[in-house]
């Protein structure tokens, strides 16, 4: 098994008080896997073409997993997967859809353009704690992510 | 005078009738002067045996200046009458000097020379004229109303003449004559609004009229003297006396005179626009002589007035037109401008009917039918309408004479004989139509009919104007005054304005659709955003007041805790308005998946997982009938039976509690065709009559909280969205207290 620090999980959520709950929990879970935040999608794109302020490649690797907002401050999370799951050299990457819509035509919108998981943000805080362990258990813990090209 | 005796063949000889009135003397005369015919009475006026006369010269009579006068008289005249041109000639006969009035005219072969006694031997003056016409012509200028004037005419006339009744016939399209203006002696009974019937004035009687100006008969009783020979030696034909003005009256004429009592006669043709439009007739019960003089001026008079005639009835068409506009315009102007166009459109009553100068006017817009004024019965009109859509094509159809062609209507003949239909659209079954009665029910008659009434010896009606009036009667039986043109043209303009109101109407509500629902699209998308942004802060607040719950629950007391618990439950509630916001707008903006559903199937599932969820209530859910195959969201009428179920239960507080669905066949008509009424029926709680309705409405819930299980009161707004979305509508009854039934249609 690969290191977990090797395995960067990008995060791209707006609100900070939903990234600071997701950090809370990560820390409670002891998430190993270094946690990089977005806060909007033209963020994320800058971050994975390392462009603006993530031209040096080292401040932004490559991650193993995006767990992904769809509404988003400018280009939004749709936009996003889209575009990411359209360039070969990143649509191996796991997307984790992480969102407050349960609208079906989202669910169903995000899985055709290739979106690996959809998790709905829920209101309650104990359904949070469950949805969340099961997203480490699952993606940061027992999945295998494809294999880091360079 | 009646139509008997118009079938008589001698009527179209009454221009040769081979005898003048004896009033005068008749001389025909070949072209080289010679004496061809004379009257018999010559000898009584000149004192000279006809035969001694015939064959020659006209110079045996006449000097050669009165010959060289005659003759340039005749130029100067031609073959027109010559009521202005009287030559005063003086002869000397056995019986010393006489004075005559002598006109002459020409027709073909022959010459006329006609002469009448009189006392003055000299030419009247213009002073003279000037006094017997007065300022006549001054006073009609004046006058700007048709009836006006004709009434000052009969007048003037009357003073003019000295006749007892001076009276104003005007001929309609058919022909038919009336008294339309009248001035008499007041003891006479008034013909004024007298009707007769065309064959009154036989045509040849009328082309008659047309060719001269005057008729004179100033004793119609007087024994008519005959001409010598009878025919014309040149063409062995009776003499054309047709210009005559002393030609000899037709023997129906002097027989329906006698019977109104008249013994004098004097008519005055009024022609405008080259054909007879009326007469000016005087009459008088004693024998008349008028002075060449006179009848000088009254033939000028009615030259005048025929002229002034054409002004005036330009003048009142043209006034009667503008009437019509203005009241169009104005109408236009408060229908276009009214919220109610119907209402508009109706009232005041008295302005549709003036617009084309009805007396009656249905308004038929679908099936709702309004009367104005004298109209046939509700019923015969509907009748009337449907007859109207099957038969009419054009959008203005009009007859003065409805029972001819819709047989129905000779029983409303007092009402509707004139009917004038207006079709506003051919889609929609919008009509105005106009009526006007039986034309005998306007005439309105000045003096008392039964005096008119007069009965020969084996009792029957003589021939006299109350006949006239009854045989005209007939004829106008069953028909209306006629529709004018400028009547039907404002009826057109009418129905232009309407659908060009309608049209924009339309287009306005076309406008305010769309705006509505952009708008509601907007609203529907705002709503659904707005839910979206709402819930990330609302989240934040719950996580954090976990946060604080967990990990910091040592830095509060018991009451410091219960308040941050209650702000859990509050945003928790907070999320589920927001869910049914949420909820609301996808339904508003998400496409209708419809299909075939079996609602057998549907209600099965719905049923199971009741059961399944509330394993431990006493309920039943009864399906009574077998249910209908129906085109819909399956997902979304999912929903609705759901919440109408699980509302069903939530507000029952019976022991046994029991819902039934079912439907009702074809009641209500939806797009034409007849959609089933579903129900679902429950014994709960009931709903109160004022309740009915609000129970609908968003977040509107009737009861508290804690109540009958809680709840965001959205599951009816939900339920009528969805069954809007399909087109349809839903509505509550209830007995209050035992029970309600949500019924909709799809």
């Amino acid at each position: 098994m690969i290191d977990a620090v090797q395995e960067p999980l990008l995060v791209v959520e707006d609100s900070n008080e939903d990234f600071r709950m997701l950090q809370r929990l990560m820390q409670r879970f002891e998430v190993k896997n270094p946690i990089y935040r977005c806060s909007d999608g033209d963020e994320v794109l800058n971050y994975l073409y390392h462009k603006g302020a993530y031209d040096n490649p080292r401040k932004a690797p490559r991650p193993s997993v995006i767990l992904l907002d769809l509404n988003l401050p400018g280009v939004d999370g749709r936009y996003v997967l889209e575009r990411i799951k359209q360039d070969i050299t990143f649509r191996e990457i796991p997307i984790v859809v992480f969102t407050t819509s349960s609208n079906p035509e989202d669910i169903e919108l995000c899985y055709q353009k290739g979106a690996n998981g959809y998790l709905i943000k829920p209101m309650d805080y104990k359904e949070l704690h469950n949805i969340m362990r099961a997203f480490v258990n699952y993606w940061l813990e027992a999945n295998v992510a494809p294999t880091i090209k360079y | 005078m009646t139509s008997k005796i118009f079938q008589e063949p001698n009527y179209n000889h009454i221009h040769i009738p081979g005898s003048i009135q004896p009033h005068g003397v008749l001389i025909a005369l070949s072209l080289s002067l010679s004496i061809l015919q004379v009257s018999e009475n010559v000898e009584e006026y000149l004192n000279v045996r006809p035969e001694n006369l015939l064959n020659q010269p006209l110079s045996t009579l006449f000097g050669a200046e009165y010959i060289q006068a005659l003759q340039s008289l005749l130029t100067s005249t031609s073959q027109t009458p010559t009521n202005f041109n009287f030559l005063k000639v003086t002869l000397n006969t056995a019986n010393g000097e006489k004075y005559f009035d002598a006109t002459i005219h020409k027709n073909e072969t022959t010459i006329i020379l006609e002469l009448e006694p009189t006392f003055t031997k000299t030419e009247m003056s213009f002073l003279n004229f000037r006094s017997l016409i007065g300022d006549v012509v001054s006073q009609i200028q004046q006058t700007s109303k048709l009836s006006d004037f004709l009434n000052l005419v009969v007048s003037k006339l009357r003073n003019l003449t000295q006749f007892e009744r001076v009276m104003t016939y005007r001929f309609d399209e058919s022909g038919a004559g009336s008294v339309v203006a009248e001035a008499k002696h007041q003891e006479l009974i008034s013909y004024l609004g007298l009707h007769y019937p065309e064959s009154d004035i036989p045509e040849p009687a009328r082309r008659l009229y047309k060719r001269c100006s005057l008729r004179y008969i100033p004793n119609l009783n007087a024994q008519q003297s005959n001409l010598i020979p009878r025919d014309n030696p040149h063409t062995s034909q009776p003499l054309d006396l047709s210009n005559a003005i002393l030609r000899s009256i037709d023997n129906c004429c002097i027989e329906y005179h006698q019977n109104m009592g008249v013994s004098a006669l004097f008519v005055i043709p009024l022609i405008y626009d080259q054909k007879l439009w009326g007469l000016i007739t005087c009459h008088n019960s004693n024998p008349k002589y008028l002075t060449s003089e006179v009848r000088t001026a009254c033939a000028f008079l009615g030259q005048i007035v025929s002229l002034e005639l054409g002004n005036k009835i330009v003048t009142e068409e043209f006034d009667y037109r503008n009437k019509l506009k203005l009241l169009q315009s104005q109408f236009i102007a408060t229908i276009s401008s009214a919220d109610n166009f119907i209402d508009a459109l109706i009232h005041p009553q008295l302005r549709l009917l003036d617009i084309v100068s009805a007396n009656g006017c249905a308004v038929c817009l679908d099936d709702e039918i309004t009367l104005i004024g004298a109209t046939p019965s509700l019923e015969d009109v509907q009748k009337l309408i449907e007859w109207c859509q099957n038969t009419i094509d054009e959008d203005l159809f009009s007859t003065d004479s409805l029972p001819k062609i819709y047989p129905d209507a000779e029983a409303f003949k007092d009402f509707a004989s004139g009917l004038l239909v207006l079709r506003i659209s051919r889609i929609r079954r919008y009509y105005i139509l106009w009526f006007r009665p039986e034309v005998i029910q306007t005439v309105n008659w000045a003096g008392a009919p039964n005096a008119l009434y007069e009965f020969t010896a084996d009792g029957s009606l003589k021939l006299s104007p109350r006949k006239s009036f009854e045989v005209w009667k007939g004829i106008v039986r069953l028909t209306s005054l006629p529709w004018m043109q400028c009547e039907l043209d404002s009826a057109i303009d009418l129905r232009n304005a309407m659908v060009g109101i309608v049209l924009n109407k339309t287009d306005e509500l076309a406008k305010i659709n769309l705006e509505l629902q952009r708008s509601n699209q907007e609203l529907d998308s705002f709503a659904y955003v707005a839910s979206h942004d709402l819930k990330e802060p609302l989240r934040g607040i719950h996580n954090y007041s976990n946060i604080l719950i967990e990990d910091y629950a040592h830095l509060f007391d018991a009451e410091g805790l219960d308040y941050l618990n209650t702000l859990v439950t509050l945003t928790q509630r907070m999320d589920t308005l927001i869910d049914v916001l949420l909820r609301l707008s996808q339904l508003g903006q998400a496409e209708l998946r419809k299909q075939f559903v079996d609602l057998n199937d549907l209600l099965n599932n719905i049923i199971e997982m009741f059961r399944a969820s509330r394993p431990k209530d006493n309920f039943e859910i009864r399906i009574p009938q077998h249910l209908p195959v129906i085109e819909c969201d399956p997902i979304l009428i999912n929903e609705l039976f759901t919440n109408l179920i699980s509302n069903a239960f939530k507000y029952n507080e019976q022991p046994h509690k029991w819902v039934e669905i079912g439907y009702l066949e074809g009641q209500i008509q939806k797009n034409d065709t007849p959609s089933p009424v579903f129900y679902v029926r429950d014994n709960g709680i009931g709903i109160q009559p004022h309740h009915q309705e609000i129970i609908f409405r968003l977040f509107k819930r009737l009861h508290p909280r804690e109540k009958y299980g809680g709840g965001t009161g959205a599951g009816l707004a939900i339920a009528k969205k969805i069954v809007q979305r399909h087109g349809g509508k839903i509505w509550v009854e209830s007995n209050y207290g035992h029970g309600s039934t949500f019924l909709f249609i799809l």
